[in-house]
């Protein structure tokens, strides 16, 4: 399988707890930046993909117009019209229904919604630039417009965040009918507002491994499946392109600080965007080959987090050396002999008790 | 002989030693101006602490207002109470003394102490006040209290500033005319002192001897009175203060000899060096091995390292042979090594080097003086590590070392020092008032405490104005505990300490408090425990880790993620484990600067 992901990095204002490369404002650069992203698509002109996601930064601030031209021009260079999968990341306050209906038009079939929280005190303590009902809104008109796979991102561990707040949260988007809810663990990362000054009533970690697992039981509890560290569905709508990253498949990024992974081979532009404006194709790019132990080892922790997937040794067996698959397999079932691990036959997977310290397991398959 | 004066310097630090034999140099036409910014301190670091940590002496050829040419040997003298047996060596060496007193600081500790161990050594005194330059100078207070303190009559007091040369030429001339000449007949038997050495990598250690008697030329068989060894003499010389090869030294001069010595360990402060022909000859008294008071741990931070620290303490001793060391484990640290040093400054300096000049990642343990230990079998050990101690049951009591503690301070701030002094257990020995500006405090107090914060404490209820200097008095029986540290059940030998039993839960708490914030969660529940014997004095849980799950990753950026991970994986590295437990390094770094 192929994806191809493209990265919008504008955004109304950062939120509190963003570090990704993202930019603030500068909307007069998106024409630009369309024109560079068309630039940069013509180097793989011809390439076959099956899925397609559209992510940032915040998308839908293209606008209609925008975003038309846009899937126009890519269309001129890749044929999009075989996708199964085309997915388009939206915010609550810039997804208006022209924008939906023309997502719809040009092919987008998924659509993911930066939701966040359906509490306001939250979204606002966290930088967020909507309200709970504009997300209310948003989820409404998308299943409207006739986007019938709608997700909704969720963040555990906001700042004045309470169970009973997340519940509300949890049960406003079932009730409007989504059918994919992403579920991150807030980390507060170097560099961002939050990590300047924590906000008094941040929850802490406890908080936070409690809550995952009342999400997880209040999910899978309404007909979900977790299927993903992060990533809970209905039946069939679990979300293709980012099963493709961690089941180690092939992805072309395109745009500012867009990674890509093609032959095994691993890279991502520089995150300049000045650079990226004036010519895309002369970007500094990144570059990160793995010797056959270490891109065995990532692409095992990759398909652990495919909770009820896993990893198959016998699916390494004609890219890997034996000798290779040999030394995964012995730490692997050392692993499974302390419990961090499950084995059957071939396949290995992460228990669900595990999953919340699944960082320390990751980090010792990496050794 | 009669035209050689053989003297040195003596002063509280930073009271301007340093300066002044800088001035005498350049005045006596040894040194331009320019190319010489403190000649004697050599070392970086010396030049930094303000300390000269190695004696040395210069030949100064002088003539006199009288036009009589002199030789001046003048020999630098380390500053501190760690080096006093150093300090009392090089005294030896000599026939006088400048007593050099800060103008505006007037007598403090060391002016003292220094001034008593010239006595000692029967030295002529000439006593100097320096810095009158300065606004700050009070000349008549400094003046009095060289007169009340420490015996010096006013009339032979002179004023320098060794910053702009004023009264330096006087100072020459008071050198001459007050100091005797050396006595000692140069054909009788070789009867020699060494002051000082230092390594050279192709010729050996070098010692540095006043003779006093004979002479000793190349090609003579040289014998060490400590241990017998003979050598024969490749060169000798003088410094100039480089090197200056000569043909002979005879009795009353100062200078080197070059005898292909390869182990430092052969050369002793101290000691006597005679004739291979005329080997029965009285020793020059006060020689004694240097006797560490200080001992730490230290352990590389990564283990890998543990054979380069060897190759580093071997290279470090040729240069200061007062450092013992002896290979040690720790449980907790892995392999490492025991070293003995002559006090905490000592300590700091030989820490410092070997980080900075011979590029050692070190972890060092608590210092710790040399218990007493006296078993209820009637055994007595001397251990300097107080994990070596055996079971509380064993023990009949612990004595600690005592030392006697002169501390000089404005009369104001008496009450906070003797608050101090009696919060670290001091005995107060005596109180004097000298004059209206100066208080004299005298206590016996724990070497331990001294090694802790004392002196850091005491600089700060002072405002900085106390100086002290201390001397070893002896071993006192205390009611004494031995605390253990255990994390997660296994104990952490490294962090072993022995307190006084109504401190130890004080410190144990806080000991305990701070590790929980420096060991990172685990996936299990971790208790921290201070115990003495069985007896828990304090704990604190470490509970366990719930979430360790990576958030969002976007757009497939996979590299980011894993590089996260092994970061992660790179922290583990630097982990010390104890039992199941990892522990990072900078809490036994940190762990080790722990306040009471």
């Amino acid at each position: 399988m192929q994806g191809l992901y493209i990265h919008i990095p504008f955004c109304v204002r950062k939120c509190n707890y963003c570090d990704f490369f993202s930019l603030a404002g500068r909307l007069d650069l998106l024409d630009a930046y369309i024109n560079s992203i068309l630039g940069e698509a013509s180097k793989y002109a011809g390439m076959p993909f099956e899925t397609f996601y559209m992510g940032g930064g915040t998308p839908s601030l293209l606008g209609a117009g925008r975003l038309t031209a846009l899937i126009d021009g890519l269309n001129q260079i890749f044929d999009l019209h075989g996708l199964f999968e085309s997915s388009i990341e939206v915010n609550p306050d810039s997804a208006d229904v022209p924008l939906l209906k023309a997502a719809l038009q040009s092919g987008f079939n998924r659509i993911s919604i930066g939701v966040q929280s359906m509490n306001d005190a939250e979204l606002r303590k966290s930088g967020r630039v909507h309200t709970a009902d504009q997300a209310k809104n948003c989820i409404e008109n998308a299943l409207k417009c006739g986007f019938n796979n709608v997700s909704a991102d969720i963040i555990i561990g906001l700042p004045g965040q309470t169970e009973y707040s997340l519940r509300e949260t949890l049960h406003i988007l079932l009730e409007e009918g989504v059918n994919h809810i992403s579920a991150y663990c807030l980390s507060i990362e170097e560099g961002t507002p939050f990590a300047t000054k924590i906000p008094a009533d941040m929850p802490d970690d406890d908080f936070q491994a409690e809550m995952y697992q009342m999400v997880e039981q209040v999910l899978t509890g309404s007909g979900f499946a977790h299927y993903e560290i992060s990533n809970f569905a209905r039946p069939g709508f679990q979300c293709m392109h980012n099963i493709n990253y961690w089941r180690g498949g092939d992805y072309i990024g395109l745009g500012v600080a867009a990674a890509s992974h093609l032959n095994r081979k691993r890279w991502k532009n520089a995150s300049d965007l000045e650079a990226y404006l004036i010519d895309p194709l002369k970007i500094e790019i990144e570059y990160d080959v793995l010797a056959s132990l270490q891109k065995i080892s990532e692409e095992t922790i990759l398909k652990l987090r495919l909770l009820t997937e896993g990893v198959d040794l016998s699916a390494f067996q004609n890219r890997y050396d034996t000798i290779v698959i040999d030394n995964l397999m012995r730490r692997l079932d050392a692993m499974v002999e302390e419990g961090k691990l499950v084995r059957r036959e071939l396949n290995y997977l992460l228990p669900d008790e595990k999953v919340l310290i699944s960082n320390r397991i990751f980090a010792e398959i990496l050794d | 002989m009669n035209n050689i004066r053989n003297f040195c310097i003596i002063a509280h630090i930073d009271h301007g030693k340093s300066t002044l034999a800088d001035r005498i140099l350049e005045v006596t036409g040894m040194v331009r101006k320019a190319s010489m910014d403190q000649m004697l301190d050599s070392m970086e670091l010396e030049r930094e602490r303000g300390i000269t940590i190695k004696a040395k002496s210069v030949r100064i050829p002088y003539v006199s207002k009288s036009g009589i040419e002199y030789v001046l040997n003048l020999i630098d003298t380390p500053g501190h109470v760690d080096f006093n047996y150093e300090v009392s060596r090089s005294l030896e060496a000599c026939e006088g003394a400048v007593l050099l007193v800060d103008a505006t600081q007037g007598v403090e500790a060391q002016t003292v102490a220094n001034a008593n161990l010239a006595l000692d050594a029967g030295l002529k005194i000439i006593p100097v006040i320096n810095k009158i330059d300065l606004p700050g100078a009070m000349i008549d207070d400094c003046s009095l209290q060289l007169y009340s303190m420490l015996g010096m009559r006013i009339e032979d007091i002179l004023l320098v500033s060794a910053k702009d040369g004023t009264g330096v030429p006087e100072l020459l001339e008071a050198i001459v005319n007050r100091v005797p000449p050396p006595r000692g007949d140069p054909e009788g038997p070789l009867k020699c002192l060494i002051f000082d050495s230092f390594f050279d990598p192709y010729r050996g250690v070098v010692p540095h001897i006043r003779v006093f008697s004979g002479t000793v030329t190349r090609g003579d068989r040289i014998v060490l009175k400590s241990s017998g060894k003979s050598f024969e003499v490749e060169e000798v010389g003088y410094f100039k203060p480089g090197l200056m090869t000569t043909d002979k030294l005879m009795a009353g001069e100062v200078g080197y000899i070059i005898a292909l010595i390869r182990n430092a360990g052969e050369i002793h402060v101290g000691d006597t060096v005679v004739s291979a022909e005329h080997q029965d000859i009285d020793v020059i008294p006060g020689f004694r091995m240097s006797q560490p008071m200080v001992y730490c741990g230290i352990y590389p931070v990564l283990t890998s390292d543990y054979a380069r620290l060897g190759a580093a303490l071997e290279k470090y001793k040729l240069n200061d042979s007062s450092i013992v060391f002896e290979k040690e484990s720790s449980a907790a640290l892995g392999y490492g090594y025991r070293i003995g040093f002559l006090g905490l400054l000592h300590m700091e300096i030989v820490l410092e080097r070997l980080k900075r000049e011979y590029e050692q990642d070190i972890i060092a343990t608590m210092p710790s003086v040399i218990y007493k230990v006296v078993c209820k079998n009637g055994d007595i050990l001397m251990l300097d590590n107080p994990s070596k101690f055996p079971p509380a049951g064993q023990i009949d009591h612990i004595e600690e070392p005592v030392i006697k503690a002169r501390i000089i301070i404005p009369p104001e701030f008496v009450g906070s020092c003797m608050e101090l002094a009696e919060n670290k257990r001091g005995m107060l020995v005596a109180i004097e008032h000298p004059d209206d500006r100066k208080a004299v405090l005298i206590y016996n107090l724990p070497m331990s405490e001294m090694i802790t914060d004392f002196y850091d404490k005491l600089k700060s209820v002072s405002r900085g104005y106390a100086s002290m200097d201390y001397v070893f008095s002896g071993y006192r029986a205390g009611d004494l505990v031995k605390v253990d540290i255990l994390v997660n059940n296994s104990q952490v030998d490294a962090l072993s300490y022995i307190s006084p039993r109504e401190k130890a839960a004080v410190k144990g708490r806080a000991l305990i408090q701070k590790l929980s914030k420096l060991i990172p969660k685990h996936l299990f529940k971790i208790p921290l425990q201070a115990v003495i014997g069985s007896q828990v004095i304090a704990r604190a849980d470490i509970y366990p880790l719930r979430k360790d799950v990576l958030a969002k990753c976007y757009g497939g950026d996979i590299t980011r993620k894993r590089k996260l991970l092994e970061k992660q994986k790179e922290g583990k590295k630097k982990m010390k484990m104890v039992g199941s437990v990892e522990v990072p390094q900078e809490a036994f770094l940190s762990l080790m600067k722990i306040e009471e």
